[in-house]
């Protein structure tokens, strides 16, 4: 069993490095960390970084998940292996680009490009974004997958996430208390579906609302409440139509015993009990 | 000084009483209660009526407060004429017709007429909604005003209101433990400009918003907070060149530590979501006597 602790970052590729970093920091509100010739790094909260934009293929999307020790890396190396997926032990300079200090690389069953990661690095100043866009921290991704009773296999199986609810067939997981920290959503294709960051209140998420609004930014879905996690929730599009997301108030599963996973409709009702209809292709019949 | 115990009714002429009532129905869910010819009453609450849409000669827009004795009706009419205003007693046709046991009413500097009531009736029944609107009850009204001051000189002067902040030169004005039950907006005619019911909660309101995107009403303001109240706050057309909204949350007054604040005038002080106004009296607000306009500590000019 692969014990993920944490997502750690995303890593996406982009044609237009500038377009994405002015993006990330003036429109999403995050803060660079600092800049390399090729890539930018930017930090959420308490992170060195959670997201990083390199020159490169917008396919290119990688999610990476920390664990606690160095022999947890050869054992899911080892299982990994033995399950047929092809691992690839990073090299020093590769650790070096991520800010950890050692990682392996793999794909999952979809083919989704992730990363295990050890020591992760982080900052020693607290996040300061660049508008007050309320962000406490990046917290989520949803994951695209061909198979979701196969990808929820791999994931509760072979890793430690345990399904917190399903919305159709897509399985929204938890790897700790809160509601989920990986959701998977049915589609054609490989690669990250979206990209969530918690903001303070659900004041933060209509402000945002507000102000992204009136910049042209494409509002996908929202703003909303999801039934599922409770969360008030705002879903935008950002550089190469990757979908961002806030949200706030999601619930935490304090009680693994007792709690027990529920089935909502894969309908805009099972996403938003606000009303609110998603725009976003994995989130329509 | 009189002292006003609750916010009752609103009273609002509509020519038509049919779609005056499918609104107050269909939109805000409200229950029915009297229906004829010249009166349509809604439900909202434990009060037998908040809401009433009247045609017909007699028929006068008004916002109605609760005293408690017919003696207070006395007092009350002796200081409105020591200001000067045009005021007087209801008669028994009135107070029939408004299902309360005496009145009276005044007309205030700007020309909107307050009505002061005595016992009026409680249903016993509990609010039984058309839609599953989430209403709470009657709320506050917002109400223009031609000359703040002189109005305010009644509101605090005669009827124990206290102004509990201030955005721009509108005034938030409150009589019980709410923040305020009456806004005066500084605009260039009179009227009722908006009239407010509480909802549950932030779901009901956004749940609200959407579905009035379904029932193609128009939305001029919010979702959005009100940074005096904290009030959360939905305003949208509405029959009878009247505005309507639903609020929501809030933040309590604690009446003996709470000093009056000044918040900025125009959208930036009646919402700290940033939501789009439409409201022309909230907008032209923003600007000066001179017709200029102020641009805000952000930077944001309003013009």
């Amino acid at each position: 069993m692969i014990k993920l602790q944490n997502v750690s970052y995303v890593r996406l590729g982009t044609a237009d490095l500038d377009g994405a970093t002015k993006f990330a920091t003036d429109y999403l509100g995050l803060e660079i960390s600092h800049r390399l010739k090729d890539s930018v790094y930017l930090k959420s909260d308490q992170r060195e970084h959670s997201l990083c934009y390199f020159h490169g293929s917008p396919a290119d999307q990688t999610a990476a998940f920390e664990v606690s020790e160095r022999s947890e890396l050869e054992m899911a190396a080892s299982e990994l292996d033995r399950l047929g997926h092809h691992v690839r032990l990073g090299s020093a300079e590769e650790a070096e680009l991520r800010y950890v200090r050692r990682f392996i690389a793999f794909e999952d069953p979809t083919g989704n490009k992730i990363e295990l990661v050890w020591r992760p690095a982080c900052s020693n100043r607290r996040y300061h974004g660049e508008r007050d866009a309320g962000i406490t921290g990046f917290s989520h991704i949803g994951l695209c997958t061909t198979d979701a009773a196969r990808d929820e296999t791999f994931w509760t199986k072979v890793c430690n996430a345990r399904v917190s609810d399903r919305i159709g067939d897509a399985a929204l997981l938890r790897i700790d208390e809160v509601h989920h920290t990986i959701a998977l959503f049915p589609t054609d294709r490989a690669g990250i579906q979206h990209i969530n960051h918690q903001v303070a209140t659900g004041d933060d998420v209509m402000r945002s609302f507000n102000f992204l609004s009136e910049r042209q930014v494409p509002m996908v879905f929202g703003p909303g409440r999801h039934p599922t996690s409770s969360a008030r929730f705002l879903y935008f599009e950002g550089p190469d139509r990757m979908v961002f997301e806030y949200s706030s108030g999601v619930r935490e599963i304090a009680d693994e015993l007792l709690y027990r996973e529920r089935q909502f409709p894969f309908n805009p009702k099972g996403f938003c009990e606000w009303g609110a209809k998603p725009q976003i292709k994995e989130f329509r019949n | 000084m009189v002292e006003l115990e609750q916010l009752r009714y609103v009273r609002l002429v509509a020519d038509n009483l049919g779609s005056a009532a499918d609104f107050a129905q269909r939109v805000l869910g409200l229950e029915p209660i009297d229906r004829n010819q010249e009166l349509a009453t809604f439900r909202s609450d434990f009060r037998d009526y908040t809401l009433a849409f009247v045609k017909g000669d007699c028929a006068v827009q008004s916002v109605g407060f609760e005293v408690r004795y017919p003696h207070d009706l006395d007092a009350a009419l002796e200081g409105f004429r020591g200001l000067g205003l045009s005021a007087g007693r209801g008669s028994a046709e009135d107070c029939t017709l408004r299902k309360v046991k005496d009145m009276a009413w005044f007309i205030d500097f700007s020309g909107n007429r307050i009505e002061l009531v005595v016992r009026p009736l409680n249903s016993g029944w509990r609010y039984f909604p058309s839609r599953d609107a989430g209403v709470r009850g009657l709320a506050d009204v917002i109400m223009r005003s031609v000359d703040i001051e002189k109005d305010l000189s009644i509101w605090t002067g005669i009827l124990g209101a206290r102004v509990s902040d201030w955005a721009g030169e509108a005034a938030y004005l409150r009589f019980d433990d709410a923040h305020h039950r009456i806004v005066l907006f500084p605009a260039a005619r009179p009227g009722i400009l908006a009239v407010e019911h509480e909802v549950e909660d932030v779901n009901l309101l956004m749940r609200n918003s959407y579905a009035l995107r379904d029932l193609q009403v128009a939305v001029v303001h919010g979702p959005g907070r009100r940074p005096a109240s904290e009030q959360l706050f939905l305003t949208f057309a509405g029959p009878c060149d009247v505005l309507f909204s639903f609020v929501a949350e809030g933040a309590a007054v604690d009446a003996e530590r709470h000093r009056p604040r000044q918040f900025p005038s125009g959208p930036l002080g009646l919402c700290n979501w940033g939501s789009e106004c439409k409201i022309a009296e909230f907008s032209d607000a923003a600007r000066d006597q001179n017709g200029q306009s102020i641009t805000m500590r952000t930077g944001v000019s309003l013009t």
